[in-house]
């Protein structure tokens, strides 16, 4: 297996590791980097409990291989704060519910925040759409919704 | 000031985890840490004739290889010590550990577990519950009679296959079926299922000096002492459990898997050894909720009011008893065939069998969906036979103060009656459906949960609260809960109370979370300890006052809810959806009002995977539903909003009068949506309730 110098930024700060060729994302994230905001969950891309950002866009970190993120901006869940302060969607996930054991609750935030980037006023069809790749066991989904909907302005 | 429990509660590990920055077992690593792979039986039922470890040992980085003749006779279990650490001359169910090890990485450990060679002979394997229980069924345990039972002695159980059996039986049930007006007999069917949280198993083990440290995702830190103790043949102070939050417990998370192999290779390597199980792991070798075949017979009177009840209930315990934590070795509510009914006279008997499948442990509400399904069913089957609307029958045999239970227990109170009566409001009953729409419902009570514990609390200069508990936080709001109890108490703000959740070397015995127990065992600790703070400051001592509150909760106390749901249904194809759910519930007083509505939110999606979706398929002892492609839960498109309804104004022992909600609202979705669909033209008798069935049903077939 060859390895490869990846450069990419994670929430906003330059990174440089060093990985083979078949490493996954999420453990550079978590066991590299020692970002363990990042969670694993069913290793098959079904729970979206690994949940980051790459370039914008929602990927499932377990199946993600690293060398893909080469020169990419990466954003994890210790990213969605800003400076300290807790953003929106982190405020309603307390104030409504959104989590209870909190495994899956990063993927869920950051699932949250590429919706609302993309669609600032979802409907609740729109919301459960783009949410359904994001198990929970613990809330029923529904203080989730209502999180999504209050950061949303709902 | 205000009350405290007016204001929605503020999660006190809220920050921590909508920021990543709360810690779980998988996150914990140390210096020099090894990793942990297993090597598991390709066969449900075989003889370990020989175990041949060198290709594993050659691998690059590899550490240590244990097989079972190295840990010999260690077995686990959390009352009976029935299953190997690693098997030295059986296995039991596809996937039996038969060798750990201990490499520099992940990858080397996996590879070299791959590597280890074993002989086995093929034994016959039982898979069927009745089959395994028949006279000369194949032995699983044939060496029972040597096996530890921690804390009390074995019951005696009718077959060498049956891991614990029951029966009740009260009133006259002989004379009871002989007065009713009519009688009738059904069978039910669930497949075993899985918690499926989305934290699979972790654990870290090393040994520092005498000590041995273990961080892990077990539930209930003290009693995994306790297991480790026995297994390890240490003394139990020599042993701190670490238990950060847990990821999803549901039950499932009291039984530990790796920790038994992680202390034997911490111990032969020096070093620290981790374990982060794989998913397909949680689905083929950990404790399940209880496959059961359950065969109810009730006589009714003319009115369909019930005179007498027998059931006879079969649980698939699979290959050991060892994620039981009760000494009957059953799911706790085994025995609740009707919960919620008067019944005058009633013979129970249930039994659960070893076979060759995975084991079966404790899932949220143990026994009650099963027998929830099967009851709710039963009834409703009864009511339409009888021409009798199903929420009308169940109005004249809910229970009512000073009738008796299926147990044949006497309720001094009970809010079933206004709980039907406020659903019958609710959910809008009777109102016309339209065409392709049917409606269920199904009724149900959980104890409020018992056990005792204590805290420790110490009250500051500036009038702040430190508490520190045993307790762990699995997401239900233990922390939360117990900061809110002392600061009305005190009538100080929550914020001025931290509660510190910590290890078993700095904290009180504590029984763990699990069986409902967290607000009505720890919440009275916690308002005993403010109490006594409370009367240490007003009699001026200085502070610190350090303080310890204790409770001992042996109430025996139930809530109570209902749930009506309508589903649209397809009769082309079967499919169906559900498209309206109101649930009524019991609660007493509310403590953290977010987390009341977040247990019967998240209860009633957990209740309608199982009845929609969930199936951990079997096929010849191998799980084939082996990942979450395969293994559904609900997501948030199959989870329609709920309408729910609490009733606070009847007290429970809690403090303040607070009931439990952690297990009370799960177990009956399964029957009202069997009811919904029924309503819409197809009884399905078996979970799930599948397209494929319906459709069957629609067409006149067996379901």
């Amino acid at each position: 297996m060859t390895e490869r110098l990846l450069r990419f930024t994670v929430n906003g700060e330059p990174r440089e590791v060093r990985v083979a060729d078949d490493r996954r994302l999420v453990d550079v994230l978590r066991d590299d980097l020692r970002l363990t905001g990042t969670k694993e969950g069913c290793s098959v891309g079904v729970c979206g409990v690994c949940g980051v950002l790459v370039d914008g866009a929602l990927v499932s970190a377990c199946l993600y291989p690293a060398v893909f993120a080469d020169g990419a901006s990466i954003t994890t869940i210790e990213g969605i704060a800003r400076g300290g302060t807790l953003a929106p969607l982190q405020e309603a996930f307390i104030s409504e519910g959104g989590f209870q054991c909190g495994i899956c609750t990063p993927g869920q935030i950051v699932a949250a925040a590429a919706l609302l980037a993309e669609r600032p006023r979802p409907t609740d069809a729109e919301i459960d759409e783009w949410m359904t790749g994001s198990l929970c066991r613990c809330t029923g989904y529904a203080g989730i919704r209502r999180a999504i909907r209050k950061a949303a302005g709902g | 000031m205000t009350d405290v429990l007016r204001t929605p509660e503020r999660r006190v590990e809220g920050r921590e985890k909508v920021t990543g920055t709360a810690r779980y077992a998988a996150d914990a690593a140390r210096e020099g840490m090894l990793h942990a792979a297993f090597a598991g039986s390709p066969y449900p039922h075989a003889r370990v004739l020989a175990v041949d470890t060198a290709a594993a040992r050659a691998v690059p980085g590899v550490r240590a290889v244990l097989t079972g003749a190295d840990v010999r006779p260690a077995r686990f279990g959390r009352r009976l010590l029935d299953w190997p650490v690693l098997a030295w001359d059986r296995v039991r169910f596809i996937g039996d550990r038969v060798a750990a090890v201990a490499a520099d990485t992940p990858e080397a450990a996996e590879r070299a577990a791959a590597l280890v060679d074993v002989t086995y002979e093929e034994l016959p394997a039982v898979f069927d519950m009745d089959a395994a229980l028949a006279p000369g069924a194949p032995l699983i345990h044939p060496d029972a009679a040597d096996y530890r039972m921690l804390g009390v002695t074995r019951p005696p159980v009718p077959h060498p296959n049956a891991q614990g059996h029951q029966v009740h039986e009260h009133g006259d049930p002989a004379a009871g079926f002989a007065a009713a007006a009519r009688v009738f007999e059904h069978e039910l069917a669930l497949p075993p299922v899985h918690h499926a949280y989305l934290e699979p198993r972790a654990a870290l083990v090393w040994i520092d000096g005498a000590t041995v440290h273990v961080v892990t995702t077990n539930k209930a830190p003290f009693s995994l002492r306790a297991q480790l103790a026995a297994v390890a043949g240490v003394a139990e102070d020599a042993i701190v459990v670490h238990t950060p939050h847990v990821g999803g417990d549901f039950g499932g998370k009291g039984l530990s898997l790796d920790e038994w192999p992680l202390y034997f290779l911490a111990r032969v390597t020096g070093r620290p050894v981790r374990s982060v199980l794989r998913y397909a792991d949680e689905l083929q070798i950990s404790n399940t909720r209880h496959g059961a075949r359950i065969r109810l017979r009730t006589g009714v009177d003319r009115d369909g009011r019930i005179t007498a009840h027998e059931a006879r209930v079969r649980f698939d315990g699979g290959a050991y008893a060892a994620g039981k934590p009760i000494p009957f070795l059953m799911p706790g509510e085994a025995m609740a065939t009707l919960a919620g009914y008067r019944v005058p006279a009633a013979r129970v008997e249930a039994t659960c069998a070893y076979t060759n499948h995975l084991p079966a442990g404790h899932d949220r509400a143990p026994g009650q969906p099963q027998n929830s399904f099967a009851a709710e069913s039963h009834l409703d089957l009864i009511a339409r036979e009888l021409g009798v609307d199903p929420l009308e029958l169940r109005e004249r045999n809910a229970i009512r103060a000073g009738d008796v239970d299926v147990h044949g227990d006497e309720w001094h109170a009970s809010e079933m009656p206004r709980v039907l009566a406020e659903l019958r409001r609710a959910s809008g009953w009777g109102r016309p459906l339209p065409p392709g729409h049917g409606r269920g419902v199904a009724l149900g009570a959980r104890h409020v949960g018992r056990g005792k514990t204590s805290l420790e609390l110490t009250l500051d200069e500036r009038g702040d609260v430190v508490v520190r508990s045993g307790v762990t936080d699995q997401g239900g709001g233990a922390l939360t809960m117990i900061g809110r109890v002392v600061a009305r108490e005190l009538a100080i703000a929550p914020e001025r109370v931290r509660v510190e959740q910590v290890d078993t070397a700095r904290s009180p015995v504590d029984p763990g979370v699990g069986g409902s127990r967290v607000t009505m065992v720890h919440g009275n600790a916690a308002l005993d300890g403010a109490r006594k703070l409370a009367a240490a400051r007003d009699a001026g001592a200085a502070p610190p006052i350090r303080v310890v509150g204790s409770a001992d909760q042996t109430a025996h106390m139930f809530g109570s809810y209902a749930y009506a749901v309508e589903v649209e249904l397809d009769r082309e194809t079967g499919a169906f959806r559900v498209v309206d759910a109101t649930l009524v519930a019991d609660v007493g007083t509310v403590i953290n009002p977010v987390a009341v509505r977040g247990q019967l939110e998240g209860g009633f999606a957990f209740g309608l995977g199982q009845a929609l979706m969930e199936e951990l398929a079997i096929v010849g002892g191998r799980v084939v539903t082996a990942s979450f492609g395969e293994y559904k839960i609900p997501s948030i498109a199959d989870v329609p909003p709920l309408r729910l309804v609490l009733l606070t104004d009847a007290p429970g022992p809690g403090p303040f009068g607070a009931k439990s909600v952690g297990e009370l609202a799960n177990p009956a979705v399964v029957g009202a949506v069997a009811n919904a669909v029924a309503d819409a033209g197809a009884r399905v008798l078996t979970l799930p309730i599948s397209a494929e069935k319906v459709l069957a049903a629609l067409r006149g077939g067996a379901a």
